[in-house]
């Protein structure tokens, strides 16, 4: 990136480092988030998306340097809580508050909560007034929060597993409200979740991390360029393997490949010109590039 | 900066709100329903002995049996003119020191105090409910503040209010009894100007116990911060551990040391601060006054504690106080829960 202005992003990363103890849970990594965007942070367990996150909302001390809304969230962590909002886990909201009460306090002590956004997001759900949330199941929890999270208007949202524990139809419903109801240009979001196929429609950019490195960082339509998924015709096979795929799997008899045009000095016609051609799935792409994450 | 100052008052006033919202059984219901109790057992044990002395003592005239047959007579001991004499004595009593009748709300009060500072940094950690707090526009000191708040404003006076109603209903029930024994005892309680100040000078000792209860809570909130399991066990253990340890030493050592100001100045004031009162026992001034005694007389007790104000004892309380507030701020600020 070009010298730039601090503030033109909303999230401004250079060399940020957590470690706990003698291990690493972020290793000196560096990106930049300009506003408008809904980022998707997919990462095993234990990579350090966490980590990263509660670096950004001023939740633990770090190295390095790092500017959200051109705060830093070590020391202006007050100031930067006006803009930002987070759902950072499940289940956290304190299990003796009732419904009527969370929306008054967060109404009390929010300047940028919409009381009337708030209940209409809580009349379409089985939540009462009078409900407390230790008499709540999992997934009622979780829509109460996303309730008063999406009634503040915040420049930046993020999201740590918002989903878990809802069935579909409510994860569908959820991710549906976030983009017509919520977003829009002046706003970013960074979402983390293991249910990758849900958001990818959603997803502005993409950021893989892994063992406290990114190691992919890019745009959906960057994305969508770079790595292209092909059905590879029988015959094809050997020129197809030359190419270095990146991952090879079987559906129905048939190979299937994703192949990395950055890496594997193909060009993109060359790759297109082994089968059927489509866009990866991100599942697909990160199973891909994490492999041996395990191993 | 007025709207600074005014989202600042009004975030504190959410807080404290839902400090009450969350903490209604220790600091409202257990109180009320204490002081119910209290009130019923006072009443029948007024009405009760009352009832028993108005009928007198039934006595068997050995000298009129005639015939087998014992004629019971009764004897009266109760005279009016006993009943006067008993009825001024007790309304003397009555209108100095009712108050006194809600003395056990402040047990009450104690334990409901002391276990709320101890959770109230330690259960939003081991319940994760910290992040929702921490999600929201307020400040680490502003949320600390209101605990402490809550702690040593709200939930006195909350007691307050009801051990005033307690002390008046069990004088209305003492008063209505003498009534219907013959003696008017509310023209005497009612025309006793110590009636209507005894609950003022006990408000006013609000800025007093709110000084000397500092260090009580400040300690008890940073033992919640720091705690990694068990706040109660830690609040308990390490100053019986610590003083065990100083005796051994001491003894072993022969130093001879005199401990008492580790177990007052120390352990007393860390955790005993918090009951209403107590400077009386951990910080007794010259002149000999006992909040035990047969009559609590209200005045000497107001500007007895007032005069806590002019002691080293109570502002170095004040000073360690509000810096182990500041370090549960800090604490609250950094320490991650993983």
């Amino acid at each position: 990136m070009v010298d730039t202005n601090l503030t033109d992003f909303i999230i401004d990363a250079k060399n940020l480092t957590k470690r706990y103890g003698k291990s690493v849970a972020v290793d000196n990594i560096s990106f930049q988030i300009p506003a408008g965007r809904i980022v998707g942070l997919i990462g095993p367990n234990g990579s350090g998306k966490t980590t990263t996150l509660k670096a950004m909302l001023g939740l633990v001390p770090f190295e390095g340097e790092l500017k959200v809304l051109g705060l830093d969230p070590r020391t202006q962590r007050d100031e930067l809580m006006k803009q930002v909002s987070f759902i950072a886990d499940v289940a956290v909201l304190p299990r003796w508050i009732r419904v009527r009460e969370a929306i008054d306090f967060v109404a009390g002590v929010h300047p940028k909560f919409d009381r009337a956004k708030a209940e209409r997001y809580i009349q379409n759900t089985k939540l009462k007034p009078a409900m407390k949330v230790k008499e709540m199941s999992k997934g009622m929890i979780v829509q109460l929060h996303l309730a008063l999270v999406m009634a503040i208007d915040a420049k930046l949202l993020v999201l740590d597993e918002p989903t878990l524990g809802l069935d579909i139809l409510y994860r569908k419903q959820f991710y549906q409200n976030l983009l017509e109801d919520y977003f829009d240009e002046n706003k970013t979001i960074i979402v983390t979740t293991h249910q990758v196929e849900e958001i990818e429609h959603i997803l502005s950019d993409l950021m893989f991390i892994r063992e406290g490195k990114i190691t992919l960082s890019a745009s959906m339509d960057e994305i969508a360029e770079r790595f292209i998924e092909v059905m590879v015709s029988a015959d094809n096979l050997a020129a197809a393997l030359a190419l270095k795929p990146i991952d090879e799997r079987q559906v129905f008899g048939k190979s299937v490949m994703l192949f990395d045009t950055a890496t594997s000095n193909s060009s993109a016609d060359a790759v297109k010109a082994l089968g059927e051609a489509r866009a990866p799935g991100i599942a697909d792409l990160f199973v891909a590039t994490m492999r041996g994450t395990y191993a | 900066m007025s709207t600074s100052i005014g989202t600042d008052v009004n975030t504190m006033k959410w807080l404290i709100k839902r400090e009450f919202w969350e903490h209604k059984g220790g600091f409202f219901w257990a109180p009320v329903v204490v002081a119910i109790v209290m009130a019923v057992f006072l009443a029948v044990a007024i009405a009760g002995t009352a009832y028993v002395g108005s009928q007198g003592v039934v006595t068997y005239n050995v000298e009129s049996i005639d015939g087998g047959v014992a004629q019971p007579k009764t004897v009266k001991v109760l005279t009016p003119e006993k009943i006067k004499e008993v009825g001024e004595q007790l309304s003397v009593q009555i209108a100095h020191a009712y108050m006194g009748i809600s003395a056990p709300l402040l047990a009450v009060f104690y334990l409901a105090v002391v276990f709320f500072c101890l959770g109230a940094l330690y259960d939003e950690r081991k319940n994760r409910s910290i992040l929702f707090w921490k999600s929201l526009p307020i400040s680490d000191a502003a949320t600390v503040v209101s605990k402490v708040v809550t702690a040593i404003v709200l939930a006195p006076v909350l007691t307050f209010c009801v051990a005033t109603i307690l002390a008046l209903v069990v004088v209305v029930v003492a008063c209505t009894t003498s009534m219907l024994m013959g003696f008017n005892m509310f023209s005497e309680v009612l025309g006793a100007a110590s009636f209507y100040f005894a609950p003022l000078q006990i408000a006013a000792l609000l800025p007093v116990y709110v000084l000397w209860a500092l260090p009580s809570v400040g300690l008890l909130l940073m033992i919640g911060a720091l705690a990694p399991s068990k706040p109660f066990l830690w609040a308990v253990g390490t100053p019986l551990v610590t003083g065990v340890f100083l005796a051994m030493t001491n003894s072993i050592f022969q130093f001879g040391w005199n401990l008492s100001w580790y177990w007052r100045d120390i352990v007393g004031r860390g955790f005993l601060s918090v009951m209403p009162g107590s400077w009386f026992a951990m910080n007794p001034l010259d002149s000999h006054f006992s909040p035990t005694a047969n009559v609590v007389d209200m005045a000497p007790l107001f500007s007895q504690s007032w005069q806590q104000l002019a002691t080293a004892n109570l502002w170095i309380g004040v000073v360690v106080g509000s810096a182990m507030i500041y370090a549960a701020i800090r604490v609250r600020r950094w320490k991650d829960e993983g």
